[in-house]
């Protein structure tokens, strides 16, 4: 089966944890994610300046480490993005912002490939809030 | 068609999970998890309020045991593999973000 | 046959982005054609109130946001009796024409649509 996952909120939120195992145990079951979104605050995910504490879980990286491995279509909404700080370096030139903080294998884009993605798969699934 | 609800604020501080006993259809679950596992709390509204809506209620393990809430005997405990599966059993999921 | 999509908005219009980016989903939805519907629950429903002034706070008034919705072939906007009632509001003079529905008729809205969002 094939699944989708939006998440809401960043990555030092037990949402995001909890979207990350899900995110493990859909693979590992033999099923297919198409693509994970990140929106709203969950687009911090994305950031390369996360410095977590030596005694934290640090999900941004375990996000990172399980994307480039799977080669998961991870995809930050640039909208959101962009209100939250979150640029990749052609955003950064284009509104003169000193530093871009995303990068592979994160990709910006827009709403559209939320709705693509929920239009493809047989679940969509959302983690969010707490 | 069927909805899995998926809630995780606590019941105490929210209403969340009113609102979703108010759209709940009957053939219908909901999934604690995160702090919406402390409407488990027996004796407490939320639980009396969960008991009654005549629905399937499932929780995570490991928010209920990291809590120390007692064991429900109406309320299954899921891993993730069972969450995912639990996704498929229900037509759509909507998470009350 | 594309899916359809149900997105409900709970948060109060100014209680940061998420009444915009919750809107915005919709807008998006709409302009890859896609059949959407939206629901104002619990604070949600302080969005559709046509008095507002939020100039008064330097935030922008999500109205013209909200009449976009028709325009992107959102026509189908429901708002919830209750969470109407319990702020002492009338489902009459909202700021876009919305179906006022009861918690039956919410439930029966919810179990029609293959997606649900709930922000």
């Amino acid at each position: 089966m094939k699944f989708a996952i939006a998440v809401y909120s960043p990555a030092h939120s037990p949402a995001s944890r909890r979207a990350l195992l899900f995110a493990q145990a859909v693979l590992a079951q033999g099923h297919q994610l198409l693509r994970v979104f990140f929106y709203q605050d969950g687009v911090h995910t994305a950031s390369s300046n996360i410095v977590t504490a030596q005694d934290e879980t640090d999900t941004a990286s375990q996000w990172r480490a399980f994307v480039v491995e799977h080669q998961i279509d991870a995809v930050v909404c640039i909208a959101a993005a962009l209100r939250r700080g979150v640029l990749d370096e052609e955003e950064a030139r284009r509104y003169q912002r000193t530093a871009a903080n995303l990068s592979q294998p994160w990709q910006l884009s827009g709403l559209g490939q939320l709705h693509e993605a929920a239009q493809q798969a047989d679940r969509l699934v959302s983690f969010g809030g707490h | 068609m069927s909805t899995l609800h998926v809630l995780s604020h606590s019941p105490f501080s929210d209403q969340r999970l009113h609102s979703c006993l108010r759209l709940l259809g009957d053939d219908d679950a909901i999934l604690l998890s995160g702090d919406a596992v402390y409407a488990l709390a027996p004796g407490s509204e939320p639980w009396a309020a969960l008991a009654s809506a005549g629905v399937a209620v499932f929780a995570l393990a490991e928010d209920a045991q990291a809590r120390a809430l007692p064991n429900n005997p109406g309320v299954e405990l899921l891993d993730y593999p069972a969450f995912v599966e639990l996704t498929l059993a229900y037509e759509k999921v909507n998470s009350w973000l | 046959m594309a899916k359809s999509m149900l997105i409900i908005s709970r948060q109060a219009p100014w209680a940061g982005p998420a009444a915009r980016e919750a809107l915005d989903i919709a807008l998006a939805g709409g302009a890859y054609d896609l059949p959407l519907a939206m629901l104002f629950l619990d604070d949600g429903v302080y969005q559709l109130l046509d008095t507002q002034a939020p100039a008064a706070l330097q935030q922008k008034n999500l109205a013209a946001n909200l009449q976009a919705l028709p325009l992107f072939g959102v026509e189908e906007v429901f708002v919830c009796s209750a969470s109407l009632a319990q702020r002492g509001l009338a489902s009459s003079g909202l700021a876009l024409p919305a179906q006022a529905l009861a918690d039956a008729q919410l439930r029966e809205l919810l179990a029609r649509f293959d997606l649900v969002v709930t922000l």
